[in-house]
């Protein structure tokens, strides 16, 4: 891909939508989430503000903004205020490769996928960042648990993923779209089920998610890596986390779901269902159940995941071997 | 390892129990009331413990069934009573109660030996100092009595 205007201009529109999507995502789903939280507990969720409390996520944000910058003492000072900007900005990376639709990608890449999953670490690292500089234990605890688990989350996903690459023999997001057809039973999930449920396990855990969210367990750590963050520092963490789910459920739409591929009219409407259905149901999920010990939480992976992960992989190849 | 794997299959089946549980309570209609717009239905404050109230007498609404034996007093956990005999016979002349000490036990309802004392279902109560929770049961009895005659 040579450098152009015409490529500068794409990836600077790109990246605006990006932020727009991002923003937009977030106010919407935490509309969703709390209404979804308040109808699975039976209470209407946000009501007050705006028609079925549609502006309350709007207020809510402007108030977010609206707050003191307060920094606790003994911080250290720039890995502080860098961990939030290093959340935030890497995923606006990760969202380019993304094929949302036959025409609609940011930056056609050949390694679209391992463009995303080599910065998706950018999310970790941010974590150790900001509970490391907050001089708190909380925030420390917080970003030990994130480091463990992010190691131990993303191998199996990254293994979910290479077996429907070994499948489609690309590395490319809109190849691997493009391979799948348009029909529901055409799509790589009834080819490798076991894979799309270790990645849709594996893509709550990289969240950081309920039943995943050990790295901000509400009740042991306060908000863990992020306790010692307010107003726009919170902010940009909250941006990035909903940025992420949005991330992974593109991923997993690309993946496994058909992308843009959908019955009667392929299009970019089809990325943007399946998407939020994912969204949704990492949503439900959250509502649903309890969270997990740390060691439930590790054994599920090194011993569930992991192994599942790497036969599937195995059966994969041998596959293709012998039937390609 | 047959067994964890079993086991494994049965925690998998017991979480989409679970998914099916809130999926259909997202969709089920929903139970909160919205205060300034609804009230609660009379048949759901049954079990309501408002603040006690005493129960109005037979003959007369505006006298207590109370026998000031003090049964009451000595139960409650929380100090929370203060019953004083009238000079004449045995109904009571004072009878106050700490509603900012009292944590609803029903131990003074229970040891009542002539059922004077009773929940309320005030829901709506609110007051604006620690005083206003003082309150005085006899001439609630009283007013409430006048207002229904
Ligand atoms: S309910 Fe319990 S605390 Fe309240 S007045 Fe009766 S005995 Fe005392
Ligand atoms: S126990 Fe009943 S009868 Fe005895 S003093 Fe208390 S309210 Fe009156």
């Amino acid at each position: 891909m040579e450098l152009s205007i015409a490529s500068f201009v794409q990836i600077f529109v790109a990246v605006l939508l990006i932020i727009g999507l991002m923003v937009g995502n977030a106010v919407v789903m935490v509309y969703f989430e709390r209404k979804g939280a308040g109808f699975i507990q039976r209470r209407p969720g946000p009501y007050e503000v705006g028609p079925w409390g549609t502006i309350q996520a709007v207020c809510d944000s402007m108030k977010l903004l609206g707050k003191q910058i307060f920094v606790p003492g003994n911080v250290d000072w720039i890995l502080y205020f860098a961990a939030p900007i290093l959340a935030f900005f890497p995923v606006l990376l990760l969202f380019l490769p993304i094929p949302f639709g036959p025409y609609l990608t940011g930056l056609k890449v050949d390694d679209g996928i391992l463009l995303i999953l080599a910065f998706a670490g950018f999310g970790v690292i941010s974590n150790i960042l900001a509970g490391w500089a907050s001089n708190n234990k909380f925030g420390l605890l917080g970003a030990a648990r994130a480091v463990s688990q992010s190691i131990a989350y993303e191998i199996p996903m990254i293994l979910a993923l290479l077996a429907v690459v070994f499948l489609s023999g690309s590395l490319n997001l809109s190849e691997i779209v493009e391979n799948q057809g348009s029909w529901p039973w055409q799509w790589n999930i009834f080819v490798q089920p076991l894979a799309f449920f270790i990645y849709l396990v594996s893509m709550v855990g990289e969240t950081n998610r309920a039943p995943f969210d050990l790295p901000e367990a509400e009740s042991e750590l306060t908000a863990g890596f992020h306790t010692e963050y307010s107003c726009m520092g919170f902010a940009l963490f909250f941006l990035s986390e909903y940025a992420n789910m949005l991330l992974v459920s593109f991923v997993c739409a690309t993946f496994f779901l058909g992308g843009w591929r959908g019955p009667f009219l392929d299009g970019f409407w089809w990325t943007f269902i399946k998407a939020y259905v994912l969204m949704l149901f990492i949503v439900w999920i959250r509502w649903t159940f309890p969270r997990v010990r740390f060691d439930q939480l590790l054994n599920l992976n090194w011993r569930w995941l992991l192994p599942l992960a790497i036969i599937n992989l195995w059966i994969t190849a041998v596959a293709i071997k012998f039937f390609d | 390892m047959l067994k964890a794997i079993i086991d494994n299959i049965k925690g998998l089946y017991s979480l989409l129990v679970g998914l099916s549980i809130t999926g259909r309570f997202l969709l089920s209609p929903r139970q909160t009331v919205h205060y300034p717009r609804k009230v609660i239905e009379p048949e759901n404050m049954a079990s309501y413990r408002g603040p006690l109230e005493l129960v109005p007498g037979d003959p007369d609404p505006a006298q207590s069934r109370c026998i000031s034996c003090q049964m009451c007093v000595r139960a409650c956990p929380g100090h929370c009573l203060t019953v004083t005999k009238g000079a004449s016979g045995k109904s009571p002349e004072v009878w106050l109660y700490d509603f900012t000490l009292c944590c609803l036990c029903a131990a003074c309802v229970e040891s009542c030996p002539t059922g004077a004392i009773r929940f309320s279902h005030k829901v709506y109560l609110v007051a604006d100092s620690r005083e206003a929770l003082h309150l005085d049961l006899l001439g609630q009895l009283k007013s409430s009595a006048k207002q229904t005659s």
